[in-house]
């Protein structure tokens, strides 16, 4: 190693200074402006650190488990009422949903629909996670190795989480809802309303770009309308809590922090759904195997 | 062997602060480890940081996250600039003085942060998890420092 003088080393230091300043500035503006360079180099950074993150993570998830079971046990008598309320309410919606079902396939059948693409689940572990910048989204253990591609649905059991917008081998980037650059094109359950769900960095987006004369009120189920045969239609994405500069602001239905398990709806490629696991008999009550059949006719 | 410590700790900063925590709401008002880290060692061992550890540090945070790249890697270097060249004035910064410091440059940084995006966005944006997210940070300033001072005359004394 060449010795240098102190006064040419902080000299150098001073220049390397300034010129990796200048470089940050620089790569903030080209960021905005190239988008294709800055994806892909995101993109291999992510697979490269996936699996040091997934690791990392999983301290996380053990934590998050030890919580939801301390919780589960502390609340087991109430929830064990609630469930009991909810589980006969669930029996009667079944009988609803069969005979829908039932009366659905013979109208399709009367009008000769073609069948619509069916969907399959890529479920992912959330490995890291934006927190505390600007910017909202996740990375998800899961890439184009085991079906993940750009712009598929990621959900939860209550209902939209965010859209992939980059993958990898590996790893994946979903970008929540609630972020700013987030635009998802939805509708109001049970109209023919087109708007769409756009981010705010808060945590409740906002509807824009609703047709003119539309009324939207307190209270309305917000779903997603489909997009490019990527996206699938009627996933349920929140409900509408109240306005904000004449603006109409959605609470999303699904937690969007502290999501540790994701599923990358796969939707468009004609596989099957993968068969719900059939109910096991409760309290002596059978499991209905009607109501399955029915759905994957 | 010990002139790694800040860079170790720093990346350590850098992990946890992308860490999914499962606690409801967490993520929009994460303290910024890495800040905090990159500002005790700037006060304490300036000698031991380099621009080019900064900047890499920042732009690999700001790969991960999704944030555009440059803009964490700028605040390092403007703090540590900053930092560097008001501490020459100091042999040994009492710590509240070290910690007004911190809070005045974690301000600085969330304004400087959130001007910058509502430029990009050219719309005003959310100030309210920002000052949250702050605030936090700098409540969290004191435990940081104390276990990296901790660490670091653990692992550094011994060499002086």
């Amino acid at each position: 190693m060449v010795r240098l003088s102190p006064v040419r080393r902080a000299t150098i230091q001073r220049i390397a200074f300034t010129l990796l300043l200048l470089l940050s500035v620089l790569m903030i503006a080209v960021s905005k402006t190239d988008q294709m360079v800055l994806a892909s180099l995101r993109i291999s950074v992510m697979d490269a650190a996936a699996p040091t993150l997934e690791i990392l993570s999983r301290p996380a998830g053990l934590l998050g488990s030890v919580m939801r079971q301390g919780s589960d046990f502390f609340a087991a008598y109430r929830e064990n009422a609630r469930l009991a309320k909810e589980n006969s309410e669930l029996l009667q919606w079944q009988q609803t949903a069969l005979s829908l079902a039932s009366e659905n396939a013979q109208l399709r059948e009367l009008l000769k629909l073609t069948p619509e693409p069916a969907g399959s689940y890529v479920t992912a572990r959330v490995i890291a996670n934006s927190g505390g910048t600007d910017v909202r989204s996740l990375i998800v253990s899961a890439g184009r190795e085991h079906g993940v591609a750009r712009g598929q649905a990621a959900i939860t059991g209550e209902g939209l989480v965010g859209r992939v917008t980059e993958v990898g081998n590996r790893a994946a980037r979903v970008l929540l809802i609630t972020d700013l650059n987030s635009r998802v094109p939805v509708t109001v359950a049970g109209s023919h309303l087109r708007a769409v769900l756009m981010g705010n960095n808060s945590e409740r987006p906002n509807l824009r770009n609703a047709e003119a004369g539309a009324t939207i009120k307190i209270g309305d189920r917000i779903v997603t309308l489909g997009q490019g045969g990527v996206f699938p239609p009627g996933l349920p994405v929140g409900v509408v809590t109240g306005f904000d500069d004449g603006l109409p602001q959605v609470e999303p239905y699904a937690e969007l922090s502290g999501v540790g398990y994701l599923r990358l709806v796969d939707y468009g490629l004609g596989e099957a759904l993968p068969n719900p696991p059939a109910p096991g008999p409760r309290n002596g009550k059978r499991p209905d195997r009607a109501l399955s059949q029915a759905i994957h006719r | 062997m010990a002139k790694l410590l800040p860079v170790a700790t720093m990346v350590f900063a850098m992990l946890l602060s992308i860490e999914p925590v499962p606690i409801a709401g967490y993520a929009a008002v994460a303290p910024a480890f890495t800040l905090m880290a990159a500002y005790h060692w700037t006060v304490y061992r300036p000698d031991l940081l380099s621009p080019l550890m900064l900047f890499a540090i920042g732009t690999l945070q700001d790969l991960l996250t999704g944030e555009l790249p440059g803009v964490t890697a700028l605040l390092l270097l403007l703090a540590y600039a900053i930092v560097v060249t008001h501490r020459s004035r100091f042999v040994s910064p009492p710590f509240p003085f070290v910690w007004t410091g911190f809070t005045l440059l974690i301000w600085g940084a969330m304004l400087l942060s959130w001007i910058l995006h509502s430029l990009l966005a050219a719309e005003l944006l959310d100030l309210r998890s920002s000052i949250f997210r702050a605030v936090l940070t700098i409540s969290g300033f004191p435990i940081a420092t104390f276990l990296l001072g901790r660490i670091q005359r653990a692992l550094m004394t011994r060499r002086g």
